[in-house]
């Protein structure tokens, strides 16, 4: 499990929004508003954002800036959402994506 | 379509600094920026920078980037973020994407600033979850506040694997090894000894076999390479790691001047694919500047300068002022970027393996192989001196371009004289007073405050200390030495944590006075 820094060194304590829940894979779980979504994944030990298409091997966070494209998710629906540079908000549906679409796939491991 | 005098693609420390420039000469200027906070990497720097006070030394990233927030709010600089620049055409034409739509826009000049990506390698496993790239650790440890993993393997000892590493530390993380393919430490070696004195070991000539795990990191196994890269059969080494970070380098985002038809050269001494452009990043096409990372990979000091250069070009290009004004800024800015482009680090020296400092001194072999200076090589360098009472014990021995020591001790005990580069030196008949200010101003963390003989058998040593929990004053604990093994008991008998020293914390600690100049680091019991 990761856990959130309570106190930085350097930083002191980081200012968050406020708290909200969403949903993993039909799980609640919360996170604070405004943050990525990854970011709030992260803290709830989430590793695997989807599955590859042809290999159905696991893809989770790579770059965190939105560049890789590693961490893209189904979010409220929509396929290849990127997860680290998407703010949570309340009430989010985030699901772990399997290929390229929002599909659920049969043969995800 | 929108017009305006001066488009900037990029909001980090090159654009930032640029559209200053551009705005305080009356210029309308725009700055579009992908991301939905303008600083670039600037607000995940929370070490000290080095230079002179004129690059802003010894203040930390993020402070830099709030300085700068707040020069281009006054300028009237407009930034927008959520803006994706996706295209930029023939006449200096700008296609931003912004929420869904696209918008077309039109600079009488435009000055890219689009920073740098990071590289990545690849091995078995590299694809596996918990493998991350050095910068994204930096993301969520310094912007989010939520640790990419508890035990960390970082892959790269340049700058940024040697700082990122310190970084993660300070967050609780614990760094399981530095690895490098590399025979040579790649980033400043105080940096790599601020971190070899906590405890983490040094693999160079090392490079990752694979990342295991099912379906997230579990472990890492390591192994030596030869001259040709070859692993050599029965070096392996495992680690038991939740994260690996990859610190290998960058390369510029120069997609948009190529875009746009500026000529372009592959230069790996630059990072990669970057325009052809003169040292004031004017590229091969009328009106478009380039600066920052995306013209070579520097860092954020010498891209503020960078940044600031194509704004007095741009508005010269665009006749806000003339030829003789602009010669003239582009004259003390070129002393600027000089400064910091000096010393075994410099952009001229990168690949080559330099073996004696500027004063002729033998550079620490062991620095290089293990990241740390060893016993038998520290006393040969001029920082390094022994006298009554509390001095002043300076480790500093790359030749880096970093003065801000010298103007922190008022007594005048430490100089480094007009060569920025050049080692500091203890100064004779100069009189310590322990105040600390030479410790906490050294962004390298590599200066210490020693009185070598109490009169009791005891010696003190006055570390700088950035971590947390904070030890209390009578705490006891070990004294580790530069190689991060114990070396003694120790007990401390103060922390200070003054405002002046802007969150660096002085420890000190007493130790039996044989290992006055053997203990570096404190560790509680």
């Amino acid at each position: 499990m990761s856990e959130r820094i309570a106190e930085h060194p350097i930083l002191g304590t980081q200012e968050k929004g406020k708290e909200v829940s969403f949903t993993y894979d039909g799980k609640q779980l919360k996170g604070y508003e405004g943050e990525p979504v990854a970011v709030a994944l992260k803290a709830a030990g989430v590793m695997v954002h989807r599955y590859t298409a042809k290999r159905h091997e696991p893809r989770g966070i790579f770059c965190a800036i939105g560049r890789c494209t590693d961490c893209v998710m189904v979010v409220d629906g929509v396929p290849n959402v990127r997860t680290c540079i998407t703010p949570l908000k309340e009430g989010m549906d985030v699901r772990t994506q399997a290929g390229c679409t929002a599909a659920e796939s049969e043969d995800r491991p | 379509m929108k017009r305006y005098d001066l488009i900037i693609v990029g909001a980090g420390p090159a654009g930032l600094s640029a559209a200053i420039e551009a705005a305080k000469r009356g210029i309308k200027t725009v700055v579009f920026d992908e991301n939905s906070r303008p600083g670039g990497q600037l607000f995940k720097q929370i070490h000290k920078f080095f230079g002179s006070k004129e690059h802003r030394a010894k203040i930390r990233g993020y402070v830099i980037g709030g300085q700068l927030l707040d020069e281009a709010r006054k300028s009237g600089v407009e930034v927008i973020l959520d803006a994706t620049v996706i295209g930029l055409y023939q006449d200096r034409e700008v296609v931003v994407k912004l929420g869904e739509a696209i918008h077309h826009f039109k600079g009488n000049a435009v000055i890219v600033a689009t920073g740098a990506s990071e590289n990545m390698i690849n091995f078995p496993g590299w694809t596996l979850p918990g493998v991350i790239g050095a910068g994204a650790a930096q993301t969520m440890l310094n912007l989010h506040g939520v640790l990419p993993g508890k035990r960390v393997l970082m892959l790269g000892s340049g700058n940024v694997g040697l700082v990122v590493s310190f970084q993660l530390m300070q967050c609780g993380c614990e760094v399981a090894a530095i690895v490098d393919a590399a025979p040579r430490v790649g980033g400043y070696g105080v940096h790599a000894s601020k971190v070899a004195r906590t405890g983490v070991p040094f693999y160079l000539s090392h490079t990752i076999v694979k990342a295991e795990g099912y379906d997230h990191v579990t472990g890492v196994t390591i192994a030596e390479v030869d001259e040709h890269f070859s692993f050599i059969p029965g070096t392996e080494k495992h680690f038991d790691v939740d994260t690996i970070c990859l610190a290998v380098g960058l390369s510029p985002m120069s997609q948009l001047l190529k875009m746009a038809g500026c000529k372009m050269s592959d230069d790996p001494k630059k990072g990669g694919q970057v325009p052809i452009c003169d040292t004031y990043g004017r590229t091969s096409l009328s009106g478009i500047f380039a600066a920052g990372d995306v013209s070579a990979i520097e860092e954020a000091s010498s891209a503020m300068i960078e940044g600031r250069m194509a704004g007095v070009c741009a508005a010269e290009y665009l006749g806000y002022i003339d030829e003789e004004e602009e010669k003239k800024e582009l004259a003390e800015l070129d002393d600027a970027l000089n400064g910091l482009r000096q010393g075994m680090f410099a952009p001229g020296n990168r690949g080559k393996a330099i073996e004696k400092t500027e004063e002729g001194i033998d550079i620490s072999k062991n620095l290089l192989k293990n990241g740390f200076v060893a016993e038998d090589e520290i006393e040969r360098y001029p920082g390094v001196t022994h006298r009554e009472g509390i001095h002043p014990v300076i480790e500093c021995t790359q030749n880096i371009p970093c003065n801000p020591c010298q103007d922190a001790c008022r007594q005048g005990c430490i100089s480094i004289g007009d060569k920025i580069t050049s080692l500091p030196i203890v100064t004779k008949d100069s009189k310590c007073t322990g105040c600390g200010m030479c410790v906490a101003s050294c962004s390298g963390q590599a200066i210490f405050l020693v009185n070598e003989d109490c009169g009791d058998g005891s010696a003190t040593v006055t570390l700088p200390y950035e971590f947390l929990p904070l030890p209390e004053e009578g705490s006891k604990g070990i004294g580790l030495g530069r190689d991060g093994k114990k070396v003694c008991d120790a007990e401390v008998v103060s922390v200070r944590s003054l405002d002046v020293y802007d969150k660096t914390n002085l420890l000190t600690m007493r130790v039996p006075k044989e290992y006055a100049m053997k203990a570096r680091f404190f560790r509680k019991a």
